[in-house]
């Protein structure tokens, strides 16, 4: 589903991203733990096609389709979601009015007609309903005024919602109380599927005790230096970084 | 000079009128020809060039053939409203409509009103907007077209808005004409108003319009203002509102079209606990010029004001926003703010923004600023990530931003209909 060989990329001369490589099939979960400053959101970023960041090296392939190739808006279109970190606050914009706008241009992009109004009022009770969101959220403006929680509470629906083949969640979990972050990950446990995969980014194991992944990477200095299963996140909880990064150290000392 | 001379000219063939009437145009006169009209060389007039309206033939009182067609497609003609139609500021008796049952309540035509509340009118005409110094003040007490009357008595409030619908017609001729309005809302009473400019032909029009409003204690009043004029047309709106105690007064400017369009608001808060709400929203395209002044006045203490001006520029127009706040003296514990909110979608867009604030007394809580810059990247990027295309990201930005202005109006089917048009411009 997602190939991901060797990608580099900067913020203006900062290289960032020094070799990534990655493969995702379907109905797979990646976890991507790492220290502050690893590139984890970097990643997140560029996959989702935020101009801040130029790709200097490498391919990133997405069901077949050059992924770096396309404007945000064609890789949401292809079935990408980004659960963004910090969601922005749009005053003015319903909830209801981006969603429906949103759906539309995807169904438009996949040569559907839009959807029936009152379709959409069905779907959007039910997945409302699954992400146990207050209905009164809906009416108001995107994410304005909302709280920490209901914030990324949000972004589990808008996923919901638009039903991707590959969510981001980028530390979905990071200001979020313990029954904020069960409900999430019942969110996305619920919409693990056969055909749908995820990856998910975060600096602390806990999330990955609601959320099991596949497979486990860290990401250190911009590159994936370890790859494991769930038990590796474990390890990572009881030591710290502080061994990966001493390894990876002896590593370039050696190679020297 | 074109435009004095036809001043001139048109002032001396003018038919007999009453003998007060009279008094208060050649006074007017007088001191339009001591001051002629202002040039860019006066500071209140700087960015905005009024040679461009001097250098044209207009004709006075040019008679309409047809507006019907033309007022028929306006959506805002649909809302339940007493109305008041002036085309070429004649008023049209055939397109007005007073529905209004309550008989004390007086909404008519200024000529008319004249005549038969003499009185009443000329214990207020006149007396808020004043032509000392200001020439197009002068020129309109000089030479006016008909108008609005409006009066609300003591203790109460219309069941229904009052529409004053304002239509150039330039199909046969260059027009100039300058509507005068009256507003007087008595004691306890409450007002929805709303002025609609519009215009139709393809020659030129130039309105000089005139408001004076008069707020009398504990009155309310919803005052908005519509500016849609298409082709070739300037407009130059000088609005005066007096606030006694306890007033609450809330005013909205749309400007959404408009070759030039110069805006003089004027508030006086006379005295304690008046709220006075000031929003405008300009949206300008072409080469079209849109300049907001705007000064409120607190002259006693214990008052509110809010002003809020936004605009969008596109293609090579151009905005003014001058806003003045004066705190006399003896306005203690007033609460004063404004702002003002831009974005420019072309470089080529210009705006000219001073917030100013002159403050006399001591214990006030006042602040300004303004801003101008682009559409925030963040939202534009959010929204592109849910695969919203990036001129729809942006043009729902926009609207979000301009309907913000809309929606302080509280007429629902208006706003609906003010939202519509704003994204029609966008």
């Amino acid at each position: 589903m997602l190939s991901i060989k060797n990608l580099k990329a900067k913020i203006g001369e900062n290289e960032i991203l020094h070799g990534i490589n990655l493969e995702v099939k379907p109905g797979e979960i990646h976890a991507i733990m790492g220290p502050n400053g690893a590139g984890k959101s970097t990643l997140s970023s560029v996959l989702a096609g935020r101009e801040d960041y130029t790709v200097t090296e490498g391919e990133v392939m997405f069901n077949g389709k050059n992924l770096l190739d396309m404007a945000p808006e064609d890789r949401a279109r292809e079935g990408l979601f980004l659960a963004f970190q910090y969601p922005v606050e749009i005053p003015g914009v319903s909830t209801t009015n981006f969603l429906k706008t949103a759906i539309n241009e995807k169904r438009k992009y996949h040569g559907l007609e839009p959807m029936e109004a009152t379709d959409f009022l069905k779907m959007m009770r039910a997945k409302m309903e699954f992400v146990e969101m207050d209905k009164s959220l809906t009416s108001r403006s995107l994410n304005e005024g909302f709280s920490g929680g209901e914030k990324k509470r949000n972004e589990i629906f808008q996923m919901a919602m638009l039903e991707p083949k590959l969510a981001i969640l980028d530390e979905t979990d990071s200001g979020l109380d313990i029954d904020a972050l069960r409900l999430v990950s019942e969110g996305v446990n619920r919409l693990r599927s056969k055909e749908n995969a995820f990856i998910v980014i975060t600096h602390y194991q806990r999330l990955l005790d609601y959320i099991i992944p596949d497979f486990v990477h860290v990401l250190y200095k911009g590159k994936i230096v370890k790859s494991g299963d769930k038990e590796l996140a474990k390890e990572l909880e009881v030591k710290g970084y502080d061994w990966i990064k001493t390894e990876v150290e002896n590593e370039s000392v050696k190679s020297v | 000079m074109k435009l004095q001379e036809l001043i001139k000219n048109n002032f001396q063939q003018k038919g007999t009128q009453p003998e007060r009437a009279k008094e208060l145009s050649e006074q007017a006169f007088a001191e339009f020809e001591k001051l002629g009209l202002p040039t860019t060389k006066h500071e209140e007039w700087r960015y905005t060039n009024l040679k461009k309206i001097d250098e044209k033939d207009f004709q006075i009182n040019v008679r309409s053939e047809s507006v019907n067609t033309f007022f028929e497609s306006l959506p805002i003609k649909n809302i339940a409203a007493n109305k008041l139609v002036f085309v070429n500021g004649n008023f049209s008796i055939e397109l007005s409509d007073i529905i209004e049952k309550d008989k004390s309540i007086i909404i008519s035509n200024i000529f008319s009103a004249r005549e038969k509340h003499e009185e009443l009118f000329y214990k207020h005409f006149g007396k808020y907007a004043k032509s000392e110094g200001i020439a197009l003040n002068a020129m309109n007490t000089a030479l006016m077209n008909d108008g609005a009357f409006i009066f609300i008595p003591e203790n109460k409030t219309p069941e229904y808005p009052v529409i004053i619908l304002c239509i150039s017609d330039s199909s046969q001729a260059n027009v100039f004409y300058q509507p005068r309005n009256l507003i007087v809302i008595s004691k306890n009473s409450s007002l929805k108003l709303v002025e609609g400019y519009y215009s139709k032909g393809n020659n030129v029009s130039f309105s000089n319009n005139v408001t004076e409003v008069y707020a009398g204690e504990n009155a309310t009043l919803d005052h908005y203002k519509i500016q849609q004029e298409s082709g070739e047309s300037y407009q130059n709106n000088f609005t005066q509102i007096i606030q006694e105690s306890n007033t609450n007064i809330n005013h909205v400017t749309l400007t959404l079209d408009g070759t030039m369009v110069r805006n003089n608001l004027h508030f006086n808060l006379n005295g304690e606990n008046c709220n006075s709400l000031l929003y405008g929203l300009y949206v300008t395209d072409k080469k079209n010029h849109v300049d907001n002044h705007t000064r409120v006045d607190h002259s006693k203490p214990n008052c509110f004001s809010n002003e809020l001006y936004k605009g969008i520029l596109k293609d090579q127009s151009t905005a003014v926003f001058n806003g003045k706040i004066f705190v006399h003296k003896d306005a203690q514990k007033t609460n004063a703010y404004q702002r003002n909110q831009n974005i420019l979608l072309s470089d080529e867009a210009t705006i000219n923004t001073k917030p100013q604030l002159e403050i006399f007394a001591d214990d006030v809580k006042c602040t300004h600023g303004a801003t101008v810059g682009q559409l925030d990247e963040e939202p534009m990027f959010y929204l592109r990530s849910r695969g919203i295309p990036e001129n729809e990201a942006r043009k729902m930005l926009l609207n979000a931003f301009a309907d913000a202005i809309a929606e302080e109006i509280k007429i629902p089917e208006l706003v609906a209909i003010i939202e519509e048009e704003i994204n029609h411009k966008l």
